[in-house]
């Protein structure tokens, strides 16, 4: 980096709540041009920070000690308005949920232009020209119309980029990101951290991003500061941290990148698919949401199948109708020989014992009146068997004394062990897990993941892994289907999907995972395909292949002729007949 | 593996709980208070409630009198009876018709929100979890009912029925129970599709389980929030509707027949038989009011 003086100059932070210090003695500098990381924990004080940089705190919180020094001047040190002044001018912020960020009431460009003019002396014309240049200048295509829109009529993604040209209309020298792209689709998220790193690189100015991703980190940053408990256990070049993190946080949650062997599955089939099909009705409007079209696939004994895709690929629906918690419209569904499709609600009851469900949110699944013991005791029968939920307990590694505990006493992570252990308590034979890490801490997850791959290995029990979360479906899947617009695409070994995918819409997904390692980084690879354009909708869906609108390698006959799911010769199912020829004449 | 676990906490943390509020436990002493009174209220008064005493239309002590009275009280020293509340023209003690009137107006209220309560919330589940034209059925009704002036409607019905106390029981248990089947419906609506839900359904629990043993207990906090209120708003009504003589049948000591007997004699200048009636309404009201409050507060965290 270059040797200048530093854009911002932290020193001796400290900032208590009520007493208890949430950020201690924290120092950082960042220079000119430069991508500072900030990961740690839910807890760990990143957000705190991120309000003290800005002179945010707010009470019960309280900044008791040190400086921030932006481009030379104390920002700690001035009076409420110089600070002001300087906010949005000098330091740009990004927040979480870009949506709840905007005003519902106000048109974007307006919004754009209001955060410019409170910095510039401009008139409302500039500034609205202006807004229309920032929007043009991230890519948006028709920025004008886009300007015109309320918030709530564009897409998250859109959103996000609004936030950013908020932020950067003024051309900040620092711009503090606080996890911007959570709650956004893999490929949101990379098309927008590229923009963020884009324009960031081209006007010089410095940013903070806080994440607890370390594949953005790993992607997107030059350094990494680790926060743990408020304190600074780390603050390295991203290659060196990558190399050799030095304290333990970082030292768990990069173990999981090694590559551990998943436990054999039998070849014996134990759910069958075929030709799965959920329609939903609009309401007040004779549309309807194809959810789910065409879905076929197995899972075999001890076999855990990856089914991934973005928000709203059908891939939950199919879970569901597994489960017939919701009814398929077409299809047959088969678990171990007999049908779940047409089975009778009695012989469902039965089936269903041998059929679970670990849900996303851990909190939302436990009755908040129960307890932990009335929880597992109403699985097993409504009786409670002391020592069958003692054991129980301890093969979700829970401690004896959480028997009595309400969820709401337990952590995130320790919730979602109770619901692995409901589910495993009747001995099923396949668990749908429907985003079972999504809501957790990066330290819960690959705790989480561990505890399903050593059930697994325990119990010999099937998995169907529903996950956006490409990282953990890599680690916990012999099969991967990867789905779009209600449809599989591709559906292969591990290896071939995550090494070599073949499907255009695969290539895109898996080339938008951000891999934690900085050897990897996604803009240093040129192989990658993007996608253009936004996803259709599910509601007016295109007459051939859903994906030919966006794809880089579409035919003609792609946008009249529906594509079939058929082998390829290395054995795997794609749904491209483009992509399988070439795939032939590579291996020829 | 070690480490992780090191790491991640596997056991029970503690969830501090908001230390309640000063209105709360006020509001709460003046409930337990008219709970108590509904109990004992006829037991403990100095005078017979219903019996006339020789003293007509005699005011209260002054202020001034009031610590030698005590006083006298305590120390069992000879003294003339005292009413502390004053009689009123007929000659009873108002004190004691005030504390007396709880087994009536308090039973009263009480009675009918337990029972619009129990009806409503079944009701409200039935509701949100049977067929489109069941629920479509049991809400219109709900319409119908309150799409009436209640005042009105309770007394019109009270005299139909009969004036007692049972059939204001149910006049008002009838008008009320819309309330509870809107909270509850509303609630199980949101409450049918959480995870545990789910859950017990992959378990294979019968409908019927998980609507009483995860969907209802779920989703009572709003009713009882609300019958906090509720309560307040019966005392109210039954003193109202003995107010205008479609009530309780004197002389049965209530606030407001109370009240209402009284009324002629409060421009000559006899504010004390109404006065003090009127402040227990207030002030039960205020109490369950602020207890609702502060209940909804520890729910809402």
């Amino acid at each position: 980096m270059t040797d200048s003086a530093p854009v911002l100059d932290v020193r001796g932070l400290t900032v208590d709540y009520g007493g208890r210090p949430a950020v201690e003695d924290f120092a950082l500098t960042i220079a000119p041009g430069e991508i500072v990381g900030l990961t740690g924990d839910s807890g760990s004080g990143k957000s705190t920070l991120a309000f003290a940089l800005l002179g945010l705190t707010r009470g019960p919180g309280r900044i008791k000690g040190g400086s921030v020094v932006l481009e030379g001047t104390d920002l700690l040190a001035l009076d409420e308005p110089s600070r002001r002044e300087r906010r949005g001018r000098d330091i740009g912020l990004i927040v979480q949920n870009p949506r709840g960020a905007l005003s519902p009431l106000h048109r974007v460009g307006q919004q754009i232009g209001a955060a410019y003019r409170s910095h510039q002396a401009v008139t409302g014309a500039q500034a609205a020209a202006h807004a229309v240049d920032m929007l043009r200048s991230l890519g948006l295509n028709d920025p004008e119309r886009r300007a015109s829109a309320y918030p709530h009529e564009i897409s998250g993604g859109m959103a996000q980029r609004v936030l950013i040209a908020m932020a950067l209309g003024s051309g900040p020298r620092l711009l503090v990101a606080d996890e911007p792209t959570s709650g956004l689709d893999v490929t949101i998220q990379a098309q927008f951290l590229d923009e963020m790193w884009r324009t960031v690189r081209k006007v010089g100015s410095s940013a903070l991003l806080m994440t607890q991703d370390l594949g953005i980190i790993a992607n997107y940053c030059d350094r990494v500061v680790v926060l743990q408990n408020g304190r600074q256990v780390e603050d390295a070049p991203t290659r060196s941290f990558y190399a050799a993190p030095r304290d333990s946080y970082s030292r768990s949650i990069l173990a999981l990148r090694k590559e551990e062997a998943l436990a054999d599955a039998t070849p014996s089939r134990l759910l069958e698919i075929e030709g799965l099909r959920k329609i939903f009705p609009l309401r007040g409007s004779n549309k309807h949401v194809q959810a789910v079209d065409d879905v076929s696939f197995s899972i075999g004994r001890g076999e855990t199948v990856g089914l991934v895709g973005e928000s709203g690929s059908g891939k939950t629906t199919v879970g569901r109708c597994i489960l017939r918690l919701v009814e398929p419209d077409a299809g047959e569904i088969t678990f171990g020989g007999a049908s779940v499709t047409s089975a009778s609600p009695a012989a469902l009851r039965r089936l269903r014992r041998k059929l679970q469900v670990v849900f996303q949110d851990p909190f939302d699944s436990l009755d908040p009146r129960w307890t932990v013991t009335d929880i597992l005791a109403e699985a097993i029968d409504g009786k409670s068997d002391k020592a069958r939920i003692a054991e129980l307990l301890r093969l979700v590694g829970l401690r004896p004394d959480v028997a009595d505990a309400k969820p709401r006493a337990l952590s995130a992570g320790s919730q979602q062990r109770v619901n692995i252990a409901r589910a495993i308590a009747v001995e099923p034979e396949l668990i749908v897990l429907d985003e079972p890490t999504s809501a957790l801490t990066p330290l819960a997850r690959i705790a989480i993941i561990r505890l399903l791959r050593d059930i697994q290995a325990r119990l010999g029990v099937s998995y169907l892994f529903i996950s956006h979360d490409l990282n953990t479906v890599e680690h916990m899947s012999h099969r991967v289907a990867v789905m779009y617009l209600g449809q599989i695409v591709e559906l292969g070994t591990r290896e071939q999907v995550f090494r070599s995918p073949v499907h255009p819409y695969s290539k895109a997904l898996l080339g938008a995972h951000l891999v934690a390692d900085p050897s990897r980084r996604r803009v240093d690879r040129t192989d990658i395909q993007t996608l253009s354009g936004e996803i259709p909708s599910p509601i007016d869906l295109p007459r051939g292949c859903y994906l030919a609108s966006r794809c880089p390698v579409a035919l003609p006959l792609c946008r009249d002729q529906p594509q079939p799911l058929v082998p390829a010769p290395d054995g795997r199912l794609v749904r491209c007949t483009p992509a399988i020829a070439s795939l032939k004449q590579v291996m020829h | 593996m070690s480490e992780v676990l090191e790491l991640a906490d596997t056991g029970a943390v503690n969830v501090a709980k908001p230390a309640p509020s000063f209105l709360f436990r006020l509001g709460g002493v003046l409930v337990a208070l008219s709970l108590v009174l509904m109990v004992m209220g006829p037991w403990i008064t100095p005078y017979d409630p219903n019996r006339p005493t020789f003293e007509i239309s005699e005011p209260p002590p002054a202020l001034t009198e009031i610590p030698g009275l005590l006083w006298k009280v305590i120390t069992g020293a000879p003294h003339d009876p005292i009413h502390w509340f004053g009689t009123d023209s007929s000659g009873l003690d108002v004190f004691s018709r005030v504390v007396a009137a709880p087994r009536t107006d308090v039973a009263i209220a009480v009675g009918a929100n337990v029972v619009s309560l129990i009806l409503g919330s079944l009701l409200g589940l039935l509701a949100g979890f049977a067929r489109p034209w069941v629920a479509g059925t049991v809400m219109r009704i709900s319409d119908l009912i309150q799409a009436f002036p209640v005042f009105i409607t309770g007394m019109i019905l009270v005299t139909l029925a009969g004036r007692s106390n049972m059939t204001i029981v149910l006049t008002l248990a009838f008008l009320y129970t819309p309330i509870y089947v809107r909270l509850t419906r509303a609630e199980v609506l949101s409450q049918r599709n959480r995870g545990f839900v789910d859950a017990a359904r992959v378990l294979g629990k019968p409908e019927g389980f998980i609507a009483l043993r995860h969907v209802l207990p779920n989703a009572l906090a709003p009713s009882l929030i609300q019958a906090s209120v509720t309560i307040g708003f019966a005392i109210l009504m039954t003193a109202g509707l003995s107010f205008v003589g479609a009530g309780v049948r004197p002389p049965t000591p209530e606030w407001g027949l109370m009240i209402a007997a009284s009324a002629n004699e409060l421009i000559q200048g006899e504010w004390w038989s109404s006065l003090f009636p009127g402040l227990a309404i207030s002030l039960t009201v205020f109490g369950y009011a602020a207890f609702g409050n502060g209940v909804e507060r520890i729910y809402d965290r």
